[in-house]
């Protein structure tokens, strides 16, 4: 039987990613063997309060892609409100279309099958320099960001420190 | 109508029992409407009354038949055409596979053209153009609003 649509989409994306790297990421496998699980590292973007953090992230991504979107979970710790503390990212582009009658509301936010691993870091890079606080994820650090920024300023610096270590 | 693409012409029934743009469906399960849910997901074609709702044709509330009837109807009066070479676009976006010529395409109303492999299971989730995210055929699916 020959590989589904999705390992061959995977699969190039994968060596386009090794022939042409993107800044502000690296990406492989977790394992050679399974196209479908990927790890990320992501640079912690200049001129943001994650500046100097080196960031570990899996993307699990389902047989149904690009159909369905994948998942994503930051393995470094890391305290920002879109990201959970078990490090789920909850973000609207990694969510399908909603509920709405026909399918299609608010459709620009939500998955769509064009994108790639290189679209979906560039949004998730993007929500670490700005947060968006309508829909937390981590409610302490939402709160901590809107009301009481030094300490989460505090919490990310000591993130971004272990990150460096751990690496 | 004004485009001269050829349509499909199979019926909203044959589709709905799978077809190559839907999944196949290896037993009638249409006939067995009270038959329990069967875990493997490849006996019966899996339709999606919304984007995070998956079910399998036996589990479908009759309201959500219509939606999906409705839906299988609009996607094939899109037009289906064959790749000649000629088209702006060279590459399916979606599977990111250059178009040879000969693939069959549909072509979205805003004139994106994908696959029609790779379209029809994306439109069977949600009807919108995944390049420029315009609903497909608004018209008409203004129009069901009153039914």
């Amino acid at each position: 039987m020959s590989e589904p649509q999705s390992a061959l989409l995977l699969r190039k994306q994968l060596a386009e990613l090794n022939k042409n790297p993107v800044e502000g990421f690296s990406a492989g496998l977790i394992d050679d063997n399974d196209i479908y699980r990927w790890e990320v590292l992501i640079i912690g973007p200049p001129d943001t309060l994650y500046e100097g953090g080196f960031f570990k992230c899996h993307l699990y991504f389902p047989k149904e892609y690009p159909l369905k979107p994948p998942k994503m979970k930051f393995i470094t710790e890391i305290w920002h409100p879109n990201i959970d503390k078990n490090g789920d990212v909850c973000i609207s582009i990694l969510h399908e279309p909603g509920d709405d009658k026909f399918g299609y509301e608010k459709a620009s936010e939500r998955w769509l099958p064009v994108h790639t691993v290189e679209t979906i870091l560039i949004s998730v890079i993007s929500m670490l320099a700005d947060p968006n606080d309508e829909s937390p994820a981590n409610v302490d650090a939402a709160k901590e960001w809107r009301e009481h920024y030094s300490e989460f300023k505090r919490k990310v610096a000591r993130c971004v420190r272990k990150s460096q270590e751990e690496c | 109508m004004g485009n001269c693409l050829k349509r499909s012409t199979t019926d909203d029934i044959s589709l709905l029992r799978g077809s190559d743009s839907v999944r196949e469906s290896s037993s009638d399960q249409l006939g067995q409407p009270y038959q329990e849910p069967i875990p493997a997901e490849d006996v019966s074609p899996v339709y999606y009354p919304s984007p995070s709702v998956s079910r399998s044709v036996v589990q479908l509330t009759e309201e959500e038949q219509v939606k999906i009837a409705k839906r299988i109807g609009l996607i094939q009066n899109l037009p289906i055409g064959t790749y000649d070479g000629c088209k702006k676009e060279r590459e399916c976006v979606i599977c990111m596979v250059e178009f040879l010529v000969g693939d069959t395409v549909r072509c979205l109303p805003c004139m994106h053209t994908y696959h029609m492999k790779c379209i029809d299971g994306w439109l069977m989730r949600s009807l919108t153009c995944p390049s420029c995210l315009e609903p497909v055929d608004a018209a008409l699916l203004t129009s069901y609003e009153t039914t």
